[in-house]
C-alpha cells in the first residue's frame, strides 16, 4: 500500500470520527420538539409540535421559558433565527448569541415550562435529542461536508502542489461551513451549546480563506499571470486583517464588511481568471471563469436579498436564512465539480446547472418577497417559473458553451475523412498533417504539436485542456519513429477535451487508417493487374516481334519492327511504373539516344534546362519518350544527319522541346505526314501542346514542341 | 587457337543472329557452342572443365546467357558460374533495372539488349570483352542506393522508377557498416552519380578532369565490388542457414 493510500484512509478514518464525534455532542444536546416562527413583531409563534400537551397551543405567541426552579428567560423572535454569520445588525447578532446560547442551557435541564402570551403556560419534557432527532437536512449536509473534505484530502495526495493545496483550503472551509449549517438545521428549538457562539469568527473565516484562495489559485492555474505574488499576498492579508479585527471585535458592521471584502475579493479573483484567460485562451480558466461569474453573481443577489429582509421577521426573514445556506450548497457542488471537469459526464453537467438555476430561483424568490413585498406564495410561483423558464432557455446555450456545439455534421465529418484518406494514400508522408487537419476541423484547437512520442489511444491531459492523439500510419513502419498529435485548447480555448472527445479521435485514427489501408489494396490490386499485363505483353508479343525482326526481308522491315518492338517495351513499362522523376527520364533519354546515335556516328548536342525536378505521370513520361525516339529516328534514317542538337526546357509549367538536325530534309510543308509524324503529333496533343516542323539554317530540320501548360504530379 | 564461345539462348533465329554477332565481333577464330536450354548449357560446361573451371583444359572464354528460358531462369547458371573465368553477358529483352540489376550481382560482366541493331550489339559486344561495361542511368542510380546503405537491403528492391517518391531517403542508414570492399571510394560515387544524371564517359572525364579510360577504370571497379559484396552476403547467407 503506497504512502498516499494510507494518508487518505487515515484522513477517512479521521474524517468519520470527527463526524462521529460531532454527531453525538449535537445528539446528546437538550431540545424542544416543536417547531416556531418569528412573527413580523419579533414574537415567537409556536406553529405545530408532536407533543400532545403543546397541540393545542398551535399560533399561540410564547413569551418565555421557565426552568422548574423558577428561572424565567423571556423568548422573543431571534431564538429562532438562524445563523449569527448571516445577521446583518450586530446588535441584533449579539442579542441572538446570548439568547440562543441561555436556550441551550435552558433546555439541558431536561424540563421547562412555556409561557404563552396571556399567561397560560405548559410544561413539557426537553430530553436530549438522540439521533432520530437530527431531522432531515442535518445527514445530507453533513455527508456532503464529509465527502468535500475527502475529495480536498484526495486531490492533494494525488499531487502535491500549491494549486491542489490551495483547492484544499477552499475544500476544508466549504465542509466546514456546511458542518455548522447541518448544525443549524436540527430539528425543534434548541442549538447545541455553544453553537451559536462560536459560529461568526469561523464561518468568517471560511468564506475568507476560501475567496482568498480562488484568488490566489486562479493567479497560479491554468497560467501564472504577472504580478500573482503581490496579488495573492493582499487577498490573504485583506482576509485576514478583516479576520483579526472581527476577532478583537473592534470591527463595526461585521456583516456589511465582510459581504463587502467577499464580494471584492470576488471580483478580483474573476479579473485574475479573466487576464490568465487573455494570456493563454485556456478553457479551463473559461470556465473557472463563467462557475465563477455565477457564483460570485448569485452571492451579490442573495447578500442583497438577506440586506434587504434584514430586521424583518416572518416570511421575509424566513427565505432570507434559506438563502444562504442555497447558495453555499451550490458553491459546494461547483467546487466538488471542479477536480472532475475534464471526466464530467453528462449526468454531472445536468446537476450544475440545475443547481445553478435552482440557486437563481431562490435569489430571485427572496428578492421579490424582500424588495416587492409579495407573498410567500405569490414570489415562490412567480421565481420557480422564472427559474424554469430560464432553465428551459439557456439549458441548450449552456450546454453549448460547456461542449461546443458540434460544428460538423456526421456527413461532412464522413466527407472529409473520405477526401483526406485519399490524400493520405497519395502522400503518405503527409499522413500527421492531414489527421492534424481533420482534429483541427472536429475540436478547433488553438495549437497542434507534434511529439515522438508513442500512445496506445487517444487520451485528455492538463484536466482537460489538451488532448493526445497517437499518429497510426496504415503500414507500419518500424523505422519511423512513433508520433502524436497533441491538441491543446478545444474550441480555440473556449471548451475542454472529454473522455468523449477522446474516444471520437480514436475513431477517426482508426477510421483513417482503415480507409488508407483499403485505398492502398485497391491501389495494389490495380498494379499487380497492370504489371501482369505489361509482363505479358513484354514476354509474349516481344518475343514475336523480336523474331519477326531477326527475320526481317529488308532494313525498312526491320527498322519499323525494331520502332514497335522500342514502343511495345515503352508501353510495358509504363504500365510497370507509377511515374518517373524528370531528371531520371530525361538521364535515361540521354543515355539511349547517345547510345544510338554514337552507333550511327551522329554527334548529339544535348541541353536539358528545368526549374522544378517534377514526377511525370505514365502518359507524360512515354508521350515524351516516343516523340524524342521518333524525332531522332527521323534525323537518323531519312535525313542522314550528322548532328542532331536536342534541347529541353520546362519553365514554370511551360514546356519547350526542340529536335534539330543538319540533315538533307527541307521544306517541311510539303511532306507527307506518314505514322511516325502522324505518331509525334498525336502524343504532342495528347500532351495539350502543339507541335511544327521548320528549316533550319543552314541545313536540315527543326522540329519545335511547345505545351503551355505542362503539369507534373508536383 | 580458337576462342570457345557459349551461346544459351532458346530461340533458334536469336541464337543464329546473336552467332554472327560474336563472329563479326571477333577477327579470331573463334568455336561457337549453342545451348537451347539450362540443362544443355550445363553439360557443356561440366565438359569443358566444371562450373568452377579450374581443372578445365580449355574452358569457355565467352558465354552469352539469356535470362528467360524453358526450363529455368539464366540468373541460376550464373550464380552457379561465379567462379568461371569467363566473360559472361547477359543477352536479353529486358532492359530495365529490376531485370539486370541481380543478373550483374550474379557476376554478369555486362549486357546486350537483344533488339539493338546488329552494328550497336556489335559495338557493344566489344567494348565488354576489352572491359568496359555499359552502365544505364538507372542502374548507375540502382548502383548508388546499394552502395549507400549497404548491401543489406535488396530484400525491398528499389528500382530507378521507386526511387522517384523520395523513401530511400527516409530510411534509416543500418547500423552496421558496411565492410571496406563494400564501399565506393569517392571517385567512384562521383562517376556513378554523373552516370546516374545520363553523362557520358567522355562527359564524365571532362567533368572530373580524368582520362576516359580512368572513368572506364572506375566502373570496373564498381562492378567488381558489387559482384564482391554480393558474394559476401551469399556467403553471410549461406553460413546463417547452415549451408556451409
Amino acid at each position: 500500500m503506497g504512502w498516499r493510500l494510507r494518508l487518505l484512509v487515515l484522513a477517512a478514518l479521521l474524517g468519520c470520527l470527527g463526524m462521529f464525534s460531532l454527531v453525538r455532542w449535537v445528539a446528546a444536546s437538550g431540545h424542544l420538539d416543536a417547531s416556531f416562527e418569528a412573527a413580523a413583531d419579533n414574537t415567537l409563534v409556536l406553529t405545530g409540535s408532536p407533543l400532545p400537551a403543546l397541540r393545542a397551543a398551535r399560533g399561540r405567541t410564547v413569551v418565555a421559558l421557565v426552568t422548574p426552579d423558577g428561572t424565567r428567560l423571556a423568548l422573543d423572535g431571534l431564538a429562532v433565527q438562524r445563523s449569527p454569520r448571516w445577521q446583518v445588525d450586530d446588535s441584533r447578532r449579539v442579542a441572538q448569541v446570548i439568547e440562543q446560547e441561555q436556550i441551550a442551557r435552558t433546555l439541558a435541564g431536561g424540563r421547562v415550562a412555556l409561557q404563552f402570551a396571556g399567561g397560560a403556560s405548559v410544561e413539557v419534557l426537553t430530553p436530549a435529542r438522540g439521533y432520530a432527532g437530527l431531522g432531515l437536512a442535518f445527514w445530507p449536509l453533513a455527508a456532503l461536508a464529509l465527502l468535500l473534505f475527502l475529495v480536498g484530502t484526495v486531490v492533494v495526495l494525488l499531487r502535491t502542489q500549491p494549486r491542489n493545496l490551495l483547492y484544499m483550503v477552499m475544500a476544508y472551509a466549504q465542509a466546514g461551513t456546511l458542518l455548522f449549517i447541518a448544525i443549524g438545521s436540527v430539528r425543534g428549538l434548541g442549538p447545541p451549546p455553544g453553537a451559536a457562539a462560536a459560529e461568526l469568527l469561523p464561518r468568517l473565516a471560511f468564506d475568507l480563506f476560501t475567496v482568498a484562495a480562488a484568488v490566489h489559485s486562479f493567479a497560479l492555474y491554468p497560467r501564472r499571470v504577472p504580478g500573482a505574488g503581490v496579488i495573492a499576498a493582499a487577498a490573504w492579508a485583506a482576509a485576514a486583517s478583516l479576520l483579526l479585527l472581527a476577532a478583537l471585535g473592534v470591527l463595526p458592521a461585521v456583516w456589511w464588511c465582510a459581504q463587502a471584502l467577499v464580494l471584492a475579493l470576488g471580483v478580483v479573483a474573476l479579473l485574475v481568471i479573466s487576464a490568465s484567460y487573455r494570456i493563454e485562451a485556456n478553457p479551463f480558466a473559461a470556465v473557472m471563469r463563467r462557475f465563477g461569474l455565477i457564483a460570485v453573481g448569485t452571492l451579490a443577489l442573495v447578500s442583497i436579498a438577506v440586506a434587504a429582509a434584514s430586521g424583518q421577521n416572518g416570511v421575509a426573514g424566513l427565505v432570507a436564512a434559506i438563502g444562504p445556506i442555497a447558495w453555499y450548497l451550490f458553491f459546494a457542488s461547483l467546487l466538488l465539480l471542479a477536480p472532475f471537469l475534464s471526466h464530467s459526464k453528462q449526468l454531472l453537467r445536468e446537476f450544475a446547472m440545475l443547481a445553478g438555476i435552482s440557486t437563481i430561483a431562490t435569489s430571485l424568490d427572496l428578492l421579490f418577497v424582500a424588495v416587492f413585498s409579495l407573498s410567500q406564495f405569490t414570489s415562490l410561483t412567480l421565481a420557480v417559473f422564472l427559474a424554469l423558464g430560464a432553465y428551459a432557455g439557456a439549458r441548450q446555450w449552456i450546454l453549448n458553451q460547456i461542449n461546443g456545439n458540434t460544428v460538423l455534421t456526421t456527413e461532412r465529418t464522413f466527407e472529409q475523412l473520405y477526401r483526406v484518406a485519399h490524400e493520405v494514400q497519395e502522400q503518405p508522408a503527409k499522413h500527421a498533417l492531414l489527421l492534424g487537419q481533420v482534429l483541427r476541423d472536429l475540436f478547433e484547437p488553438l495549437d497542434v504539436l507534434r511529439v515522438e512520442r508513442a500512445a496506445p489511444t487517444a487520451r485528455v491531459v492538463g484536466g482537460g485542456s489538451g488532448l493526445v492523439v497517437p499518429v497510426r500510419p496504415a503500414r507500419d513502419d518500424a523505422a519511423r519513429p512513433p508520433l502524436s498529435l497533441v491538441l491543446r485548447f478545444a474550441r480555440r480555448g473556449k471548451r475542454l477535451f472529454t473522455h468523449e472527445d477522446a474516444r471520437l479521435a480514436d475513431r477517426v485514427v482508426e477510421h483513417l487508417r482503415r480507409a488508407v489501408a483499403y485505398d492502398q489494396a485497391v491501389e495494389r490490386g490495380r498494379s499487380e493487374e497492370r504489371l501482369r499485363i505489361a509482363q505479358d505483353l513484354h514476354d509474349d508479343i516481344g518475343a514475336r516481334l523480336l523474331t519477326l525482326m531477326y527475320k526481317a526481308q529488308s532494313p525498312e522491315m526491320e527498322d519499323y519492327l525494331r520502332h514497335t518492338l522500342l514502343d511495345l517495351k515503352t508501353l510495358t513499362r509504363g504500365l510497370s511504373a507509377a511515374e518517373h522523376r524528370l531528371s531520371h527520364a530525361a538521364a535515361e533519354w540521354k543515355a539511349d539516344l547517345t547510345q544510338r546515335l554514337t552507333a550511327a556516328h551522329v554527334q548529339l548536342g544535348w541541353a536539358l534546362e528545368y526549374d522544378r525536378d517534377v514526377r511525370l505521370s505514365v502518359v507524360q513520361w512515354s508521350a515524351l519518350t516516343r516523340v524524342l525516339r521518333e524525332l531522332i529516328s527521323n534525323a537518323l534514317y531519312h535525313a542522314q544527319a550528322s548532328r542532331v542538337d536536342v534541347n529541353f526546357n520546362l519553365a514554370g509549367s511551360r514546356l519547350s522541346l526542340s529536335v534539330a538536325d543538319d540533315g538533307s530534309g527541307h521544306d517541311p510543308k510539303s511532306w507527307a505526314h506518314g505514322l511516325g509524324l502522324g505518331g509525334v503529333r498525336k502524343r504532342v496533343k495528347l500532351l495539350g501542346g502543339e507541335v511544327r516542323w521548320r528549316a533550319n539554317l543552314p541545313r536540315g530540320i527543326v522540329c519545335e514542341v511547345t505545351v503551355p501548360d505542362f503539369r507534373g504530379k508536383s | 587457337m580458337a576462342v570457345k564461345v557459349l551461346i544459351l539462348e532458346d530461340n533458334p533465329v536469336a541464337r543464329s543472329f546473336l552467332c554472327r554477332v560474336v563472329r563479326e565481333s571477333f577477327s579470331d577464330a573463334n568455336h561457337i557452342t549453342e545451348a537451347g536450354d539450362l540443362e544443355t548449357a550445363r553439360r557443356h560446361i561440366s565438359l569443358a572443365g566444371g562450373a568452377s573451371g579450374l581443372h578445365g583444359v580449355d574452358p569457355f572464354r565467352l558465354i552469352l546467357v539469356d535470362l528467360e528460358l524453358p526450363d529455368g531462369n539464366g540468373m541460376e547458371l550464373l550464380a552457379e558460374l561465379t567462379h568461371y573465368p569467363a566473360t559472361k553477358i547477359v543477352t536479353t529483352l529486358y532492359s530495365d533495372d529490376d531485370h539486370l540489376f541481380p543478373a550483374l550481382q550474379r557476376g554478369a560482366d555486362g549486357y546486350l539488349l537483344k533488339e539493338d541493331r546488329f552494328e550497336v550489339l556489335v559495338e557493344e559486344l566489344q567494348k565488354i570483352v576489352r572491359g568496359q561495361p555499359p552502365l544505364s542511368p538507372a542502374i548507375a542510380r540502382r548502383l548508388l542506393t546499394h552502395f549507400r546503405h549497404g548491401s543489406g537491403n535488396d530484400a525491398a528492391p528499389d528500382s530507378g522508377f521507386m526511387n522517384a517518391t523520395g523513401f530511400t531517403t527516409s530510411r534509416p542508414v543500418p547500423i552496421e557498416k558496411p565492410l571496406d570492399h563494400e564501399r565506393l571510394t569517392p571517385r567512384e560515387s562521383e562517376v556513378l552519380t554523373y552516370l546516374s544524371k545520363g553523362f557520358t564517359i567522355k562527359e564524365i572525364a571532362s567533368l572530373m578532369g580524368i582520362k576516359w579510360f580512368t572513368v572506364n577504370d572506375h566502373i570496373k571497379s564498381i562492378y567488381k565490388k558489387l559482384n564482391v559484396s554480393s558474394r559476401a552476403e551469399a556467403a553471410v547467407l549461406a553460413s546463417k542457414q547452415g549451408l556451409v
